[in-house]
């Protein structure tokens, strides 16, 4: 087996949860990998939504940098602006939001606002919710990148920005006035997660090859849903790492960013 | 704001956050309708300079909407006039935008007797791959600025409400988060499906700034790319000053009237200014200069982690004070920079 990065683990994951013949509507970096790799394998009949305004473009100039990035526009099949993509999200026509965040609890709910509780004066401020509130809202379902870290997988989050299952309660998402499903996977480098469908608690579907399901618990502030039948994570081949690095990210713009605060 | 409907987001909050007493953060619907018939609407020539555009628009205590999206079609121009000139107490009002906000936000760390900003009614503030937004960060955190969040969609409907003449737009995000507590948005019951359903106030900002492709000299506008919340911002706004990489005749705009992103009535000054929103990218024009962000990113994060202003002033001394008008700032930028993001553009392909 190949050897490879948590970063590059995350995208071949976001990559084999993105089904053909969806829409996902992906945010800056990995989701942006992800879809690109499940275009050239597995479903060359995804397409993506941008932020900014497009839908569908050929990404012929190469990855874009950012969401609104030209090259995120280039051949787009509808080109306006954000009211007209979000719209068609809330019309039922995105049926992944990709997104990522600084903490996530136990029902999947997102913060990409604040750290420290106090509005008005938080310890560290994060740019915002950007498209990503809107997109866990009103995509059918959301998938979450995240690092797989205790002070990110948080028991309360500072600020819920992106919504996921709320406090639990059956009714949270029809009370908050939203359209999507909601959460549906959380990838990890060493980890996926999917929801329970009585509790919409976090689940550990699959662990990287080499690790138990408590290694994963100790990295984790909250009780996870353990089944009996956790599944080892596909690891990527040769051929999907030459997608990566020579093909998707051939600067290592992600790919090769060290982790660091 | 809690209203008698509300989500079940009191069940998991764990926000310390300060009711705010509803108010628009800048013209009401019914002061932002009589300016705009009070105004002349005629055909006429709207082309004037930077500098006689801002001392005429640009007033103390103004909210300030600013268009492009991130690094794209940012007002850049618009904006170091802005600072050239000064002025105190702005609200901003944006979806989400990066070196903009930051250059203002750097003008009032260095003196806040020339440039403040008082608020923020925002969605989000940052880089992307560059990075986070370092100022927004120190501002925040230090307690400076009044911010008031929303999604990227939320944000945007708002001006589009604005600019359909209505105080306000159901919507279908912001409900069961802690947006919906400390936002200016309200829950209520949907009077046809008795389901809830959460309204976001419209945003009329005093003046709105712009960057697009191509204008008449009356400012009927193309934008080619992703058009952002700009036709949104410039409708909505009560004055709007507009930067256009290149003025058109007439005859072309009338030639093909769909491609009118913008009508020449939501303009009220327009300035040819080629490379306007560099260092952001305009499609069909240029690329995003990547090293230009980075480096005064790169300033702007010393100074957050060191307290230390030097390279802050000296980057506000050489390319804004040091500066008569944009076109000496790109002077300074130089040729062979701005070759090369024409380069990374690709051609795309436009109709001007």
């Amino acid at each position: 087996m190949s050897e490879y990065t948590p970063f590059e683990m995350i995208a071949y994951t976001g990559s084999r949860v993105l089904e053909d013949e969806k829409i996902v509507f992906v945010g800056t970096g990995l989701p942006i990998i992800a879809a690109m790799h499940a275009q050239l394998t597995h479903a060359p009949n995804l397409y993506m939504i941008y932020e900014a305004g497009s839908l569908a473009p050929i990404l012929e100039m190469g990855m874009p940098l950012s969401v609104g990035d030209t090259r995120a526009a280039r051949k787009a099949c509808f080109l306006k602006g954000l009211c007209a993509v979000f719209e068609l999200t809330q019309r039922g026509y995105a049926d992944y939001a990709f997104i990522g965040g600084a903490q996530i609890d136990m029902y999947g709910n997102v913060c990409s606002t604040i750290e420290g509780n106090n509005y008005n004066k938080p310890r560290v401020r994060f740019p915002g919710s950007g498209g990503a509130g809107a997109m866990a809202a009103n995509c059918e379902k959301t998938i979450v990148i995240m690092a797989l870290e205790k002070r990110r997988f948080v028991k309360k989050l500072d600020f819920l920005t992106s919504i996921g299952f709320g406090d639990g309660s059956p009714d949270y998402r029809e009370k908050a006035g939203v359209m999507g499903s909601g959460p549906y996977r959380v990838i990890t480098n060493q980890a996926l997660f999917g929801f329970d469908e009585e509790t919409r608690r976090m689940k550990l579907l699959e662990v990287r090859p080499g690790l138990e399901p408590k290694d994963i618990q100790e990295l984790v502030d909250f009780e996870l849903i353990i089944p009996p039948d956790v599944k080892e994570m596909a690891e990527p081949t040769k051929e999907d790492l030459r997608l990566l690095r020579e093909v998707i990210d051939p600067e290592g713009y992600f790919l090769k960013r060290v982790i660091k605060e | 704001m809690l209203s008698s409907v509300s989500s079940k987001i009191k069940n998991v909050s764990n926000l310390q956050y300060e009711e705010k007493k509803f108010e628009f953060w800048g013209p009401t619907p019914d002061e932002a309708r009589k300016i705009m018939v009070n105004k002349s609407h005629a055909l006429k020539d709207k082309r004037t300079t930077l500098k006689e555009a801002v001392a005429k628009h640009i007033k103390d205590g103004i909210n300030l909407g600013i268009g492009g999206f991130v690094n794209t079609r940012v007002p850049v121009a618009i904006i170091h006039e802005i600072i050239r000139k000064g002025v105190r107490d702005l609200t901003l009002s944006f979806q989400s935008n990066s070196i903009c906000p930051e250059l203002l936000a750097g003008a009032m760390i260095l003196d806040p007797d020339r440039v403040s900003i008082k608020r923020v009614e925002l969605s989000w503030w940052g880089y992307e791959i560059i990075g986070i937004a370092p100022l927004l960060r120190y501002l925040a955190t230090n307690g400076m600025i009044e911010m008031d969040d929303y999604t990227n969609y939320g944000m945007s409907v708002r001006f589009k409400a604005a600019a359909m003449g209505i105080p306000f737009i159901p919507v279908r995000d912001h409900g069961g988060t802690d947006m919906e507590l400390v936002n200016r948005g309200m829950m209520i019951q949907c009077p046809f499906t008795g389901r809830n359903v959460y309204l976001v106030p419209a945003c009329h900002p005093d003046v709105g700034i712009v960057h697009v492709t191509a204008a008449d000299m009356y400012g009927n506008a193309r934008i080619f790319g992703a058009l952002c919340t700009c036709p949104e911002i410039a409708v909505a706004s009560t004055y709007t000053i507009m930067t256009t990489e290149k003025i058109i005749p007439t005859e072309t705009i009338r030639a093909y009237p769909n491609l009118t992103e913008i009508p020449y009535p939501a303009v009220d000054a327009l300035i040819e200014q080629p490379y306007g929103g560099y260092p952001g990218a305009c499609y069909g024009n240029y690329w995003f200069d990547m090293d230009h962000l980075r480096m005064f990113r790169s300033i702007c994060d010393e100074f957050r982690k060191t307290g230390n202003k030097d390279a802050l002033k000296k980057y506000y001394d050489e390319y804004i004070f040091g500066c008569e008008t944009f076109d000496d700032f790109l002077e300074k930028v130089g040729y062979k920079t701005l070759k090369k993001l024409k380069n990374l553009d690709g051609g795309q392909p436009i109709i001007v």
